[in-house]
């Protein structure tokens, strides 16, 4: 415990010496640059730092392809454009223009957002590509009726902007308001990234589906990664817009996307320290290569292609300092190495204890009539099913009998075609699985669907995310309820993965949740559906994949999370050994239909169930 | 309403050619989603190579003086070149942007395919330069036979012939996929591509023929659309790629006779609307329609709906 919150505090004051040197290196720039022109590019840098960063949200946490993003750059200028020139007369002061702009862009982003959210992957990309294109269309057609846009002309001379009656007309007056939206962005970005937001539009990026049935309100998310991303680009725009005293069609087109996503890229997607480097590295090093600018679009296509090909991780983020400090196995504070094994089976001998809890007689989940078709196919028919206060139920049964589709139906992933689902005698039918999960049930699934690419601590903290509600406000100024809920929600976690010893601890916090082994990775999906504050799981074959010591394991502490820590659970297994240790009872179906339940030594005589499993005995 | 009921027919042929045209681009996108469910980005630019392969052939023979020749040939010459061009450079495409890629995440597969695209536009530009280039067309056809009136409808030699190219093609994919072994290897492939391969079909052989087949389409409909609008340059291939995928989504992504429909309903209703709306936002009706299929009817109207596997 020590070391962590020493190492937090080493992370912030390594944090807080970055910001301090960044603002004094930012500070003094404008003063020593050499001619206009480098001024201009050190501005320019700093609107494509933000740019970047506001992409940076939506592509690079949230995975989201939107091919729009530029047009909320646009949004955010040509805002500014018509609230501070002569275009129609107004003229109101820059602080109420730029929050105007950004509002703006963000009520787009939400619009885009609510329309597209359901698309996926290419879907997404096509739709905003073609919103991108609606939207330059009316740049370059609204001068007629009426004059709005200026068409192919645009719009120019501004007012000058004033803030708080500071005017700011000279370079490098726009150096520092520019850079100073800009270190904003940043700090704004390094908050939202390690909080429940940045986590949640992580896990949409790495697993969708897994994310909605780990709590995470994967529709909201997205729309939230849409709004934000726009928000920035539209304040970007702005400033934009007021720097170049000037906004025509060709400044949001297709050629600026590219660039920014290229800056992106370059920089690793996602890896905020990364993006800037990469933002500022492009804007600067095609200044050098003016000379040959007809070939400077044509190479960042190679960029792209290269870049994924080769480097898809970004070109930058294999910088040492750039990556994620990890605590690596050898750095391990008892100053040795154990085999994980021995670690597990000493803590456990240490910690046996007498069950503190019994199975009780409360229905706390109830399927009434349930059934589910596919077309013709029903998968589930008319299925009863009880699950009392901490009860431990198997389902079993013969491939293709429903078990999987009855997690699904009750998880919230498909509804039922007829029935109701009560949990705690409240109806749950049809609610989306993030809901489910915030009522009380969580489940793991049978193929492994972890977020790969995130750490095992990261896994197990998305599932807090339905037990959080700090907003975006409360992350980006670190109010003290964010703080607070952040230490809650590393405190359990800690707890959650301290229940499976070695296997999950120690180094292995750090270590990326798709590099475990099949076992530990199961392992981690219990610890996620735990974290999410579920009192019923859902277990879809826990044992799979395990070998019988790690089974023996695997059943001891299932059992341990009903009687030590009172949980419910309904599980899917094939081994039958597992199934008779555990089960306090046992449903078996076949073929959609529940043929029988009851105590395991019953159900396993039942003819029915034998020749379900076995056939029958030719005569 | 009289003037648009009088210009319905001629509106009609409009749209049927237009519709084969992007029937032949979007027969590209689905072929291609058909197996690596990935959306080819780069098609657009393989059809505007191909258009620009068309033009070059038909003014190096303009130049030579050698368009005496049949009219019919000089044009079957520049479309199995741009066929050829097209389709080679799809092959390459595939080889060096998409292959390394096939089985790392979508997004970035999807970014390798905007590079690409990027780059062969770019790449035209600085070559070719920003001008758009005619296609001789009036040379080509005697004056004779340039139109033909048929009641109240004027058919230009052009349509007919596009219209006539289109139905050929279409139908010899159809032929092919249908009845030939490399075309039941194709469709196993669409179905699974890993059994496809454990049943001994060489899939890596099977995508290059499917880009091949795929971008030389591409390129036969881009010099059908220079001979119709006699003209392309290097940003040809951005409308005609959103429309092309517009139609093959339209139709249901992946389903060929879907991505044919679809070409129709969309040239149908680009030339109706043409009728209604200023001509600068012809272009806002595919979107439109894209929009609208993707949210309300994603699987579109041949294909067929498939929740994701748990």
């Amino acid at each position: 415990m020590n070391t962590t919150a020493l190492s937090r505090d080493s992370v912030r004051h390594r944090n807080l010496m970055w910001l301090i040197a960044g603002c004094v290196v930012l500070a003094a720039a404008p003063h020593v640059m050499p001619n206009a022109y480098w001024m201009r590019i050190f501005c320019i840098s700093g609107v494509y730092v933000m740019l970047a960063l506001g992409l940076n949200v939506v592509a690079g946490f949230a995975g989201l392809l939107d091919l729009a993003y530029v047009a909320f750059f646009g949004v955010g200028g040509y805002t500014f454009a018509l609230l501070s020139s002569e275009q129609f007369g107004i003229h109101l002061p820059f602080l109420l223009v730029l929050p105007a702009a950004a509002l703006v862009s963000m009520v787009c982003g939400f619009a885009l957002g609510a329309t597209s959210v359901r698309l996926k992957g290419d879907y997404l990309a096509i739709v905003t590509l073609a919103f991108a294109q609606i939207f330059k269309l009316l740049l370059l057609n609204l001068d007629r009726p009426v004059n709005i846009t200026g068409g192919v002309n645009g719009i120019y001379n501004f007012d000058m902007i004033r803030i708080f009656g500071l005017k700011i007309f000279t370079p490098a007056a726009y150096a520092y308001l520019i850079w100073g939206a800009a270190l904003l962005a940043i700090v704004g970005s390094v908050r939202i990234k390690s909080s429940r937001y940045g986590r949640g539009w992580q896990a949409i990026r790495e697993d969708e589906l897994a994310a909605a049935a780990t709590g995470v309100n994967t529709a909201w998310m997205k729309l939230t990664a849409f709004a934000g991303g726009a928000m920035v680009a539209g304040a970007a725009g702005a400033i934009f817009a007021s720097f170049q005293d000037s906004v025509f069609p060709n400044n949001f087109d297709f050629q600026q996307l590219v660039m920014v996503y290229c800056m992106v890229i370059l920089g690793g997607m996602g890896n905020v320290p990364g993006v800037v480097a990469g933002a500022v590295l492009l804007t600067i090093l095609p200044e050098f290569l003016r000379e040959y600018g007809a070939y400077r679009m044509m190479s960042y296509g190679v960029i792209l292609v290269m870049l994924m090909v080769l480097r898809p991780k970004g070109l930058l983020s294999s910088i040492p300092f750039l990556q994620k400090s990890r605590t690596r196995p050898d750095k391990e504070t008892t100053g040795r190495l154990q085999a994980s094994t021995d670690l597990y089976y000493r803590k456990q001998r240490r910690e046996k204890s007498t069950s503190t809890y019994q199975k009780g007689d409360k229905p706390l989940l109830v399927l009434e009539g349930v059934s589910r078709r596919f077309g013709g196919i029903t998968a589930i028919s008319g299925l009863d099913l009880t699950l009392f206060e901490r009860e431990i139920l198997s389902v079993i049964g013969p491939n293709g009998a429903g078990k999987t589709t009855l997690f699904n139906l009750i998880s919230g992933i498909i509804p039922p075609s007829q029935g109701r689902i009560l949990l705690n005698g409240a109806d749950i039918t049809g609610h989306r699985p993030d809901q489910v999960v915030r009522a009380g049930v969580a489940r793991t699934f049978q193929n492994l669907r972890l977020f790969n690419g995130m750490s095992v601590r990261d896994n197990t903290r998305v599932g807090r995310f339905c037990r959080t509600r700090s907003g975006p406000l409360s992350i980006l100024f670190n109010l003290p309820r964010h703080r607070k809920e952040e230490r809650e929600t590393m405190e359990r976690t800690r707890e959650i993965l301290h229940l499976f010893g070695a296997r999950l601890t120690g180094y292995r916090f750090d270590q990326d949740a798709g590099s475990l082994s099949y076992a530990n990775r199961r392992r981690v999906e219990i610890a996620r559906a735990m974290a999410t504050g579920a009192k019923i799981l859902l277990l879809d074959e826990p044992a799979a994949g395990m070998n019988p010591q790690e089974t023996d394991e695997i059943t001891e502490f299932i059992l341990t999370l009903r009687d030590r820590y009172g949980y419910t659970i309904l599980l899917i297994e094939h081994k039958l050994g597992l199934v008779r240790t555990i089960s306090d009872r046992v449903v078996v179906l076949d073929s959609g239909g529940k043929i029988t339940e009851g105590h395991y030594r019953d159900v396993a005589k039942n003819p029915q169930v034998i020749e379900a499993y076995l056939g029958t005995r030719h005569q | 309403m009289d003037m648009f009921l009088e210009q319905l027919p001629q509106q009609l042929v409009n749209g049927i050619t237009l519709g084969g045209v992007y029937a032949l681009i979007a027969i590209g996108y689905s072929m291609v989603y058909g197996i690596l469910s990935m959306l080819n980005f780069a098609h657009g630019e393989v059809y505007m190579i191909g258009g620009f392969t068309g033009w070059w052939v038909l003014h190096l023979l303009y130049r030579e003086n050698a368009l005496a020749m049949n009219a019919v040939a000089v044009i079957a010459l520049m479309v199995v070149f741009a066929m050829a061009v097209s389709g080679i450079l799809g092959v390459l495409i595939e080889r060096v942007a998409y292959r390394p890629l096939r089985h790392a995440p979508r997004i970035n597969l999807l970014l390798s395919a905007l590079g690409v695209s990027i780059f062969l536009q770019n790449f035209v530009l600085t070559f070719q330069g920003a001008k758009v280039r005619s296609f001789p067309v009036a040379a080509l056809v005697p004056e004779s036979l340039r139109v033909i009136q048929l009641g109240p409808v004027v058919f230009s030699f052009m349509r007919v012939l596009v219209i006539v190219v289109c139905f050929c093609l279409m139908a010899g994919l159809s032929i092919m996929i249908k009845s030939t072994k490399l075309g039941k290897a194709m469709r196993a492939t669409a179905q699974d591509v890993e059994t496809a391969a454990f049943m001994g079909v060489d899939v890596d052989r099977i995508i290059m023929v499917v880009f091949f087949i795929g971008s030389a389409l591409g390129g036969a409909a881009s010099v059908l659309v220079g001979l119709l609008f006699t003209q392309v340059d290097y940003y040809a291939g951005f409308a005609a790629g959103l429309k092309g995928f517009t139609a093959a989504v339209l139709g249901g992504i992946g389903n060929l006779y879907g991505a044919m429909l679809g070409g129709f309903v969309l040239g149908l209703s680009e030339a109706l609307a043409v009728t209604f709306f200023p001509a600068a936002y012809k272009d806002v009706v595919a979107f439109v329609i894209l929009i609208a299929v993707l949210i309300l009817r994603p699987w579109g109207l041949m294909g067929e709906k498939s929740p994701e596997k748990v």
